[in-house]
C-alpha cells in the first residue's frame, strides 16, 4: 500500500459518499415535484384506500412534512443514515425489517448469478477472438445478441416453462420447499442459516430453487461482458508478450485461455458494478416470474399496492449497495492496475 | 467501388464528410453486412407500421369512428368472444395466427394495435435524452471548471442506479400513467448521453478548425450547433439507434410490472404479464408478444452495431 494507493481510495469513497448524497436528494426532491402540498405527499405515503383527515395530520406529524424543504431532505438522510426508512403501511412494520428480511435473499441470487455471467462473459469472450470470423465467433454473437436484447421476463419465461415444466428438473416457483420447517434466523442469509441449523434437506432445496433464477439473471447481464472481453482480449492477441508465448511454443489454446485472457480481464472488473446494477435490475422480474420472495418480489408486490415507501426505502437501499459495488470495483481495479491512480 | 471502399477504411474523418454528401454510398456501406439488412428491415417494418397504425389509432380517437383504428388489423383486437378462449395458434385465419387470449381477442391483432406505443416511447425518450444530454455535455466540457464537476457528479450519480429502478420509484408517485412512464423514463435516460457529449466535445474542442471558428468569431449559436454538436454526434447516434431498443426494453419491463398501463388498450409486456398464469398449458399466450419485442429490438441493435463499426473502421465484424 504506497500513499497514492491510499489517497485513491479516499477519492473515490468521498465520490461515492456524494454521489449518495446526490442520489437521496434527487429521489426525494422528485416526490415533491409530484406531490406539492404536505397533504397531498402525506397520501402518497398513506398509500391506496381510504385515510381519514386525523391519519393524515398524524402522518405528516411523524415525518414533519411541513418543515421547509431543505430541513426535510437533510431530516430524511439523517433517518436514513439511522436505519429509519418508515412506517409500511401495508405491512404493518417499520421499513427496513422488510428489507432486512427480502435483501439478504435477494444478494444469495444475485452474487451467484454475477459469477456465473462474469465467467461466461469471460469464458465466451475469449473463445468468440480466438475464433475470430469464424463460425464459432458469430455463434457467440449470436447468443449475446439475443440474450442482451430479449427482454428479462422472456429468459425467465423459457427457463420456467423448459426445465421446470417439461422436464421436471427443477422446481418452478418459491424460494424453498413449504414443507420444510425453517431453520433458526442467525444472519438472514437462509443458506447460511441452513447451514448454521446444520439443515442439509433444506439447504438442498434451497439451492434447487435458486438455480433457475440465477441463470435467468446471469444470462440477461452476460452479453455486456462477452462484448468487452472480445474487444480486450483483441488487442491482447495482438501484444508482443502474447506473440512471445506463442513463439515460446505454449499451445495456442494456453495461450489464449491464460496468457491473453488474465491480462484482457483487467478492464473487465469496472463492469462488475455495472453488471451487478443490471443484475438487480434483472432480479426485479425474474423473482416476480419465480416467485421468489426477495427484494424483487417485495418491489412488485409494493407497486401492485402502490406502497410508496416501500419503494422508495427500496429504491434507496438498492441504490446504496450498488454505489458499495461501484467503490468496491474502482479500488480493486486500482489495487491491479497502478497506472489508474495517476489520473 | 472497392477502391473507393478501401479508401473510406483508410482514413475515418474523409468517410465521415463523404458519408454526410451521400447518403446512397452509406446505405451501401451498412447493406455489406447481412445482418445488418436484416437489422434495417426490422426497424423499418416496426417504424413504418407503427407510423400509420398509430396515426389510424389517433384519428379514430379523434373522429370517434373506432373502427378506422383496426381497419388494417386481422380482426378488432377489442372484440371479445368467450367461446373462443385460449385458441391455440393455428395458420386457418390470419387472427389465429398467434391463439387467442382469455377473453377470446386475437393475440396477432393486439400485438399489432400495441407496437406504435412502444415506438412512441422509444422516439420521445432517446430524442429528449439526446437533447438534455448535448445541453449539459456540451455547457460541462466546453466550460469546464464548477459547473463540469456539478454536472458529471449529478450524471454519475443517475448512473449509478438501473434505470427500471429509478424510473419505478419515479413513475409511481406520476400515477404510474403511459405519460407518467414516458416523463419518467425521460428523466433518467439522458445521462448515458450527457457523458458521450461531453467526451466529444473535450476531444473537438482543441481542434484547428474549432479554434479557427472561435477566431472569426462564429455567432454562438452556429458554434455550438454546427462545430460542436454536429461535429460530437456521430459515435451518439450510433449508440442511439441501439438505445432505442434498450428503451423499448425498459417499457414493456415496466408494463409486465403493471406500470404505464391504460387498462383496455393493449401492451406488449403487459400481454405476456398476463399470460403467465396460463404458461405451462396455453404458452403462447404469453410467448408471442415477448418473442416480438426481442425481434424489435434485435432490429435495432444490429442497425447500431453495424453503424459503430463503419465509424470505428471496424468493418470486418
Amino acid at each position: 500500500m504506497n500513499s497514492a494507493l491510499i489517497l485513491y481510495i479516499i477519492r473515490r469513497t468521498i465520490y461515492a459518499v456524494v454521489s449518495l448524497l446526490f442520489i437521496i436528494t434527487i429521489v426525494y426532491l422528485l416526490i415533491h415535484a409530484v406531490a406539492p402540498s404536505p397533504l397531498a405527499l402525506a397520501k402518497v405515503y398513506a398509500g391506496p384506500g381510504h385515510t381519514s383527515k386525523s391519519q393524515l395530520l398524524a402522518i405528516i406529524k411523524e415525518y414533519d412534512l411541513n418543515a421547509p424543504l431543505p430541513n426535510q431532505v437533510l431530516n430524511y438522510i439523517s433517518n436514513i443514515f439511522h436505519g429509519n426508512l418508515g412506517f409500511d403501511p401495508s405491512f404493518h412494520r417499520p421499513e427496513i425489517d422488510l428489507i432486512g428480511r427480502y435483501l439478504p435473499r435477494t444478494l444469495e441470487l444475485v452474487i451467484p448469478a454475477l459469477l456465473f455471467s462474469m465467467l461466461l462473459g469471460l469464458y465466451t469472450g475469449a473463445f468468440g477472438a480466438s475464433k475470430r470470423r469464424k463460425a464459432g465467433d458469430q455463434v457467440v454473437k449470436g447468443v449475446y445478441l439475443v440474450t442482451w436484447a430479449s427482454p428479462p421476463f422472456l429468459v425467465a419465461i423459457f427457463l420456467q416453462v423448459f426445465f421446470a415444466y417439461d422436464l421436471h428438473l427443477l422446481p418452478a416457483t418459491g424460494l424453498v420447499n413449504p414443507v420444510l420447517l425453517t431453520p433458526k434466523d442467525v444472519t438472514g442469509f437462509p443458506l447460511l442459516d441452513a447451514l448454521i441449523a446444520g439443515d442439509f434437506t433444506y439447504f438442498v432445496s434451497l439451492i434447487h430453487h435458486m438455480i433457475l433464477p440465477v441463470v435467468a439473471i446471469g444470462l440477461l447481464s452476460f452479453g455486456i461482458i462477452t462484448r468487452l472481453t472480445r474487444a480486450s482480449m483483441l488487442d491482447t492477441m495482438e501484444s508482443e508478450y502474447f506473440k512471445l508465448g506463442l513463439m515460446k511454443g505454449i499451445s495456442r489454446k494456453r495461450a489464449v485461455y491464460t496468457v491473453a485472457l488474465r491480462n484482457a480481464s483487467i478492464p473487465i472488473v469496472t463492469l462488475l458494478a455495472l453488471t451487478f446494477g443490471y443484475a438487480v435490475a434483472g432480479a426485479v422480474v425474474v423473482e416476480d416470474i419465480f416467485s421468489y420472495h426477495g427484494m424483487g418480489w417485495f418491489i412488485v408486490y409494493a407497486i401492485t399496492n402502490l406502497d410508496y415507501i416501500a419503494i422508495l426505502g427500496t429504491t434507496i437501499i438498492i441504490a446504496i449497495s450498488i454505489i458499495i459495488a461501484n467503490l468496491a470495483a474502482d479500488i480493486l481495479y486500482g489495487v491491479l492496475d497502478p497506472r489508474v491512480k495517476l489520473e | 467501388m472497392i477502391n473507393e471502399t478501401n479508401k473510406i477504411k483508410n482514413d475515418s474523418e474523409s468517410k465521415l464528410i463523404r458519408k454526410r454528401r451521400d447518403r446512397s454510398n452509406f446505405l451501401k456501406l451498412m447493406s455489406k453486412d447481412k445482418t445488418a439488412i436484416i437489422g434495417m428491415v426490422i426497424v423499418v417494418a416496426f417504424l413504418g407500421w407503427s407510423a400509420i397504425q398509430g396515426l389510424l389509432e389517433y384519428l379514430s380517437g379523434y373522429t370517434g369512428y373506432s373502427y378506422l383504428s383496426y381497419i388494417l388489423l386481422p380482426s378488432n383486437p377489442f372484440h371479445t368472444v368467450l367461446a373462443d378462449r385460449l385458441l391455440a395458434p393455428s395458420s386457418k385465419t390470419v387472427w389465429m395466427w398467434f391463439g387467442t387470449n382469455f377473453e377470446g381477442e386475437s393475440i396477432f391483432s393486439r400485438m399489432l394495435y400495441a407496437m406504435p406505443r412502444d415506438a412512441l416511447v422509444s422516439v420521445i425518450v432517446v430524442f429528449s435524452a439526446i437533447a438534455i444530454g448535448a445541453i449539459l455535455g456540451i455547457a460541462a466540457a466546453y466550460r469546464g471548471g464548477w459547473l463540469e464537476t456539478i454536472i458529471m457528479r449529478l450524471t454519475d450519480s443517475f448512473l449509478a442506479i438501473p434505470a427500471l429502478i429509478l424510473v419505478i420509484a419515479i413513475s409511481i408517485p406520476l400515477r404510474a400513467t403511459y405519460s407518467g412512464v414516458i416523463l419518467g423514463l425521460s428523466i433518467v435516460w439522458w445521462p448515458t448521453y450527457t457523458r458521450f457529449f461531453r467526451g466529444q466535445v473535450l476531444r473537438v474542442k482543441n481542434m484547428d478548425y474549432v479554434q479557427a471558428a472561435k477566431i472569426n468569431n462564429v455567432k454562438p449559436r452556429n458554434f455550438f450547433i454546427k462545430y460542436l454538436f454536429l461535429n460530437s454526434i456521430d459515435p451518439i447516434i450510433a449508440y442511439a439507434a441501439l438505445d432505442f431498443g434498450n428503451v423499448i426494453l425498459t417499457y414493456s419491463t415496466l408494463a409486465f410490472l403493471g406500470i404505464g398501463l391504460s387498462v383496455p388498450i393493449p401492451e406488449l409486456g403487459a400481454m405476456a404479464s398476463n399470460g403467465l398464469q396460463f404458461l405451462p398449458a396455453d404458452w403462447w399466450y404469453s410467448f408471442f408478444p415477448g418473442i416480438s419485442i426481442l425481434i424489435i429490438v434485435i432490429g435495432f441493435v444490429l442497425v447500431g452495431d453495424r453503424y459503430q463499426d463503419l465509424i470505428n473502421n471496424r468493418i470486418d465484424y
